[in-house]
C-alpha cells in the first residue's frame, strides 16, 4: 500500500497523460484555499487596526 | 492532515482500473462537495436560530460561512468539470447532480448579495436567514439526485451507514482528505467569523476593551 505508484518524477507529473488534469485541479484548489486564509487574516488585522485607532482617538 | 490525505492519494493509492490516474481528483473533489453541502446545512441551522430565538451570533456565522461555502462549492464544481474531460469527454453536462450543485453555488452568492444590498444590517440578517432556509430544500435534492434521476454521476461510493463500494486503499486517503479539509475549513471559518464579529460589534464596549 505504501509503495509509490510512480517510478520517477516524470511519471508522477505525467500520470499516464492525466497529469495536466490532476495537477491543475490541485494547484488551483490549493491556491484558492491559501488566498482565502490570507484574505481572512488581512481582514482581522484591518478591523483590529480600525478599532485600535478608534480607541486611541476617543 | 489534509496534506497527508492528498499525498497518500496522489502518490501511493493504486491507479483506477477504468479511469486511470484521473480519478485522483476524487481526493479534492469529494471532500469539497461534501463540505459545500454541510456548510449550507450549518447556515440553515444558524438561520433557524436567528429567526426563532433572535440569536445575533447565528446571523454573524451565516455571513462568515457563506463566502467559504461559495469558495468550496466553486472548487467542487471546477474539479468536477476538469475530471469530466478525460472521464466523460465533456467538462459540463446539465445533469441533475451538477445542475443542483450549480444552484447551491448561486444560492451562496445570492445570500451574500442579498446581505450586501441592505444598509440596515439587522434587516439584512433577517432576510438573509429567510433566504438560507428557502434554499436548504436544494440539499436533499443534491444528495438524492443520482438516485432520483439518470445522471452521468455514479451513485455514492462511500456511505456513513452502509458499506462503501470503494477499495480501502483508495477509501482511507479519501476519508483522511475529508477530515483534513473539514479541519482546514473550520480554521478558516474561525478566522472569518472573528473578523466579521469584530467589525459588526466594533462600537461595543467589550470589543474596545478586548482589542
Amino acid at each position: 500500500m505504501f509503495n509509490s505508484e510512480f517510478k520517477n518524477l516524470n511519471e508522477l507529473l505525467e500520470m499516464g497523460g492525466h497529469g495536466i488534469y490532476v495537477w491543475s485541479v490541485y494547484l488551483i484548489g490549493i491556491s484558492i484555499i491559501a488566498i482565502s486564509f490570507l484574505v481572512a487574516k488581512k481582514r482581522i488585522k484591518a478591523v483590529q487596526r480600525k478599532i485600535k485607532f478608534k480607541n486611541a482617538s476617543s | 492532515m489534509l496534506l497527508l490525505g492528498w499525498i497518500w492519494g496522489l502518490l501511493f493509492a493504486p491507479q483506477d482500473a477504468v479511469q486511470g490516474n484521473s480519478y485522483r481528483i476524487i481526493f479534492l473533489h469529494v471532500p469539497s462537495v461534501i463540505f459545500a453541502e454541510l456548510i449550507y446545512f450549518f447556515m440553515a441551522v444558524c438561520a433557524l436560530m436567528h429567526l426563532v430565538w433572535r440569536v445575533k451570533l447565528a446571523a454573524y456565522l451565516i455571513k462568515s460561512a457563506a463566502p467559504i461555502g461559495a469558495m468550496i462549492t466553486f472548487i467542487g464544481l471546477f474539479s468536477g468539470s476538469i475530471w469530466g474531460i478525460p472521464t466523460w469527454g465533456t467538462w459540463w453536462q446539465w445533469d441533475a447532480r451538477i445542475t443542483s450543485t450549480l444552484i447551491l453555488f448561486i444560492m451562496y452568492l445570492g445570500v451574500l448579495t442579498l446581505h450586501g444590498s441592505f444598509s440596515n444590517l439587522e434587516k439584512a440578517d433577517r432576510l438573509m436567514s429567510i433566504l438560507v432556509i428557502i434554499g436548504v430544500v436544494n440539499i436533499p435534492i443534491i444528495k438524492k439526485s443520482v438516485d432520483w434521476w439518470s445522471t452521468l454521476h455514479q451513485p455514492a461510493s462511500i456511505s456513513v451507514s452502509g458499506s462503501s463500494s470503494i477499495d480501502p486503499s483508495m477509501l482511507y486517503p479519501l476519508l483522511i482528505s475529508i477530515i483534513g479539509l473539514g479541519f482546514t475549513l473550520i480554521s478558516l471559518g474561525i478566522l472569518s467569523s472573528r473578523s466579521y464579529i469584530l467589525s459588526r460589534e466594533k462600537n461595543k464596549k467589550w470589543v474596545l476593551m478586548h482589542v
